[in-house]
């Protein structure tokens, strides 16, 4: 970007950028003496067994090098490319005749200086130094192996596309490109990380995301500075609004049919190259509750399952508070066979309600902490294990009563049923404060903590939409794809406190038409019927 | 940004010293566990002879109750239930006596049966049920019934089916006699124109020859004001159940002249009443209707003839007519008014009521008049029409 003129080093007399990032190398031209080019790579790339320099001569015996990272081309094509040079072609020494005239590689490109070439030539593209040029060229050859498309784990659906991301940022593109064949649909591309140089695609849909947003996104990205991006978590975190908060306000995803739905919302993707996770901003709390079969099933079957998490969501944040509670403070509200039923199970039970609650709750924790990390052999002998010793040894040894096996259990299930694991992670938190705010003020510490909560959540912001919308604040239109999932045909619009460009979404001729046929055949079959009693 | 960085520091360390000292604070927070509480499932009033009053409480042994931990231990054999009482001025003062010796807080939020003595239903309810209105751990929704002698004995007796003889007093009374709660039997007490009744329940010995006590619901108990005025056997008071709300179902027998006795079960049964001035005095017209199944007869009656099963309905219309006139004669007599008419009158006459009656209706009540008109209807006869036992199908 700078004036590279203006602040030249010369590779040659700096020994300081043998040992150096990138960035450093902004402006440093490439000299229009191979021998100085090849003295440069080779004291700069010493010790690095990966990196390869072929030195070659033009047909016409000009010199010339190639340089590239064994393991991340694809050899045969270089080995075409090459032998194009060598063998084949004769002509020119001009850097810009060879890429227009002599090289059939598809994906070509001229660089100026030594960081475009080498960020080219470090991320699997082959460079070109050819003798007497201040350009190189770089082929697009890659052939690095990646892992195939598989079916996205986190998400797993019944009804929908199979396909999940993977760690290779130009397959995700692709695989939401192909769902979105428009011009519209951008894509624009920046490095993040002095160390890790990784790649990070913005995309949007020009016309329909807001602009202001994408400009916000792109401006949040770009000023980050930090040594390495490994995932997509980093920049998660280095771009969300409220870093103490523990709720998530960046959504991701490893579906491409819901990054392609959140584009057309009018949201800006995020993709990051090594990390099979896609962030999506503005991200609101809702969205946590939403699985993109929701948009595929029927729509009476997907409110109701819709209602179901928002249960759920509530039994998995406050059973065990409320349980607590109940039995500490306020024994009045239980029904009198439930409350001796449960007397009579705590009966002999040593600890307190809280303690106990603490007690199964944490080995519960550390019981599914310890079947992700475990082997997935291992995994099958720990959950029998901890059923065992955790569920019945305990109970019956009587330092656990059954009533806190159920309420933890219950929790359990519950905080699966949230699609998305960070809201769950978060949820799965708010619980041990919650509860132990229970155990010493009882149900109205248990409002006291959800003031708190909402009132925290009402607070939050994701790239400026309010983390609650389209509830708090209300925008009575959206609501229909929050509290209810409606039919696609009264889903018209876009959800409008995004700030969309572009609002409808479906045809308004085609609903009136739509809406005409299904007039047409009730009138006709009751014509029918007429006919029929006649 | 550094500023709001050391500020955020500080409202964390803050937060976290005031959570860490309110738990360390915490040793008088009034929590109770579930197993630091003795729940009363039941309360009994009995007044003694010095004017004293007696609370009995059923307390069960939870740890007998059979749980999976299986522990607890110590409790004597089989019981799964104790009865205890103690004797004070008043209430709380024998509740007081009464957690002395007890190793648990008693706990009230939760008894569903209060049963009163005779002697408290005779010198007035009003004083012992102060306590009701004022200890916060008292629910109106639980039951009230009297019982002929002392209170606790009914306590004390050992119901199969139940656990509790709390237990099974209160599903006995919605099962075969006229709920009454306390906030009813507060409404009926404080309310112009209705007066108190309770159903009544003593223990009885298993028939014939029993060694176990049950309970049984024998009557109703008709008070004026807080005092008990007279108590009647169960069948002869069947009419007031024409005037609740709610009708439970129950049944009886009517003899046909000399072909044999027939079981009538009423389901369904309501009355309207009618309030008018006749001649000066207060008339009431009153229209009950019985929807009525027949689960049994002895006489050899075809239902499937019309006047047969005309005249039977007739009878049980016959037969209801004289169970509510029996019940309102009562009223009469004994001047006390538990089938509500004053009430009914209330309503229909506002200005009138409020004037000349509601001072001195108890007074009035010997005067009214009414007439009684039944519409029986047998809606059920069973599953075939005649006995299976019986020739000519």
């Amino acid at each position: 970007m700078g004036n590279w003129t203006e602040q030249q080093k010369n590779p040659l007399t700096d020994r300081s950028l043998e040992v150096c990032d990138l960035i450093e190398l902004e402006g440093v031209p490439i000299s229009l003496e191979l021998e100085d080019n090849t003295t440069f790579l080779e004291r700069m790339f010493s010790d690095s067994s990966d990196f390869v320099l072929r030195k070659f001569q033009l047909k016409n015996s000009v010199h010339a090098i190639a340089i590239f990272v064994d393991g991340l081309i694809s050899t045969n094509e270089v080995n075409e490319a090459l032998k194009t040079l060598m063998v084949l072609e004769d002509g020119s020494d001009q850097i810009g005749v060879i890429e227009e005239a002599l090289l059939p590689v598809s994906q070509i490109s001229r660089v100026q200086d030594y960081k475009g070439l080498l960020q080219a030539v470090l991320s699997g593209d082959t460079g070109i130094i050819v003798e007497g040029n201040r350009e190189a060229l770089t082929l697009g050859i890659r052939g690095a192996d990646t892992r195939s498309v598989n079916e996205p784990e986190g998400e797993a659906v019944v009804r929908g596309p199979r396909e999940g991301f993977i760690e290779n940022i130009r397959t995700n593109t692709s695989m939401v490109r192909r769902k979105l064949k428009t011009p519209r649909l951008k894509m624009k591309s920046l490095v993040v990380g002095r160390k890790s140089n990784t790649n990070i695609v913005v995309a949007f849909l020009d016309g329909v995301a807001n602009s202001e947003l994408v400009d916000e996104v792109t401006h949040r990205i770009s000023r980050i500075e930090i040594d390495a991006v490994l995932e997509s978590g980093y920049v998660e975190s280095l771009i969300q609004d409220n870093e103490y908060s523990p709720f998530p306000q960046v959504m991701y995803t490893e579906r491409p049919d819901t990054v392609a739905a959140a584009l057309l919302e009018g949201r800006v993707a995020i993709f990051v190259d090594g990390s099979p996770m896609v962030l999506l901003v503005p991200t609101t709390f809702w969205m946590m509750l939403q699985a993109s079969e929701d948009y595929y099933e029927r729509f009476q079957m997907a409110t109701v399952v819709r209602w179901l998490r928002y249960m759920f969501l509530l039994i998995s944040l406050m059973t065990p508070a409320l349980y607590v509670a109940v039995t500490t403070f306020h024994q009045h509200m239980l029904p009198t066979t439930l409350l001796l039923s449960i007397a009579a199970a705590r009966e002999a039970i040593p600890f307190p309600a809280i303690v106990e609650a603490l007690i199964m709750e944490i080995a519960f924790e550390a019981l599914r902490e310890a079947g992700v990390r475990l082997p997935k052999t291992v995994g099958q002998a720990v959950s029998i294990l901890g059923a065992l010793v955790v569920g019945q040894a305990a109970v019956e040894a009587g330092i656990v009563s059954a009533p806190m096996v159920i309420v933890v259990s219950i929790t359990g299930i519950a905080s699966f049923t949230v699609p998305h694991f960070n809201a769950a992670i978060t949820i799965r938190l708010l619980r041990f404060p919650l509860m132990i705010i229970a155990s010493l003020l009882g149900i109205y510490g248990i409002l006291i903590g959800l003031l708190v909560i909402v009132g925290h959540m009402a607070s939050l912001r994701s790239f400026g939409i309010p983390y609650l919308s389209p509830v708090a604040p209300m925008s009575v239109g959206d609501l229909k794809d929050v509290l209810i999932r409606a039919p696609w045909t009264e889903l018209e619009n876009r959800p409008s406190f995004l700030g969309v460009e572009q609002a409808r979404r479906i045809g308004p001729e085609f609903l009136q038409k739509y809406h005409r046929a299904e007039e047409e055949s009730q009138n006709k079959e009751a014509k029918e019927r007429e006919r029929y009693d006649e | 940004m550094m500023n709001n960085r050391r500020n955020r520091k500080g409202l964390t360390r803050y937060c976290l010293l005031v959570s860490i000292v309110s738990i360390l604070l915490s040793g008088c927070w009034d929590r109770r566990e579930v197993n630091d509480i003795a729940i009363v499932i039941a309360m009994s009033v009995d007044k003694e002879e010095d004017g004293k009053y007696r609370l009995g409480v059923q307390i069960p042994l939870v740890s007998s109750m059979g749980s999976l931990s299986g522990g607890g231990g110590g409790t004597s054999g089989n019981e799964s239930f104790y009865v205890d009482s103690a004797v004070g001025k008043t209430l709380h003062e024998a509740r007081a006596i009464l957690q002395t010796r007890m190793s648990r807080i008693l706990y009230f939020a939760h008894y569903r049966v209060v049963v009163i003595g005779s002697e408290v239903a005779r010198s007035g309810f009003s004083k012992p049920f102060d306590i009701i209105s004022r200890y916060p751990e008292n629910r109106l929704t639980s039951y009230v019934v009297m019982t002929k002698g002392k209170a606790i004995d009914l306590l004390n007796a050992h119901p199969h089916f139940e656990r509790f003889s709390g237990e099974a007093i209160r599903e006995l009374i919605k099962a075969v006699t006229i709920p009454v709660s306390i906030k009813d039997m507060a409404q009926m007490n404080i309310t112009p124109g209705i007066d108190t009744f309770l159903p009544v329940f003593d223990p009885v010995n298993t028939q014939p020859k029993g060694d176990s006590k049950e309970i049984e619901g024998t009557g109703f108990a008709v008070f004026r004001g807080d005092k008990l005025i007279k108590i009647y056997k169960r069948s002869e008071v069947a009419g007031i159940r024409w005037f609740q709300s709610y009708f439970n179902p129950f049944s009886f027998v009517i003899e046909m002249d000399d072909s044999g006795p027939i079981s009538a079960m009423v389901l369904k049964g309501h009355a309207v009443v009618k309030p008018m001035i006749r001649q000066g005095r207060i008339h009431f017209d009153i229209q009950l209707y019985a929807s009525v199944f027949i689960p049994e007869t002895l006489s050899p009656l075809d239902f499937n003839d019309k006047s047969t099963f005309n005249e039977v309905e007739r009878r049980l219309a016959e037969k209801i007519t004289k169970k509510v006139d029996f019940i309102l004669n009562e009223s009469k007599k004994h001047r006390v008014d538990p089938t509500g008419l004053g009430l009914t009158f209330a309503k229909r006459y506002p200005k009138l009521w409020e004037q000349k009656y509601k001072k001195r209706w108890e007074k009035e009540l010997p005067h009214i008049t009414f007439q009684i008109h039944s519409n029986v209807q047998v809606t059920n006869i069973g599953q075939t029409t005649n006995s299976l036992m019986k020739e000519g199908l």
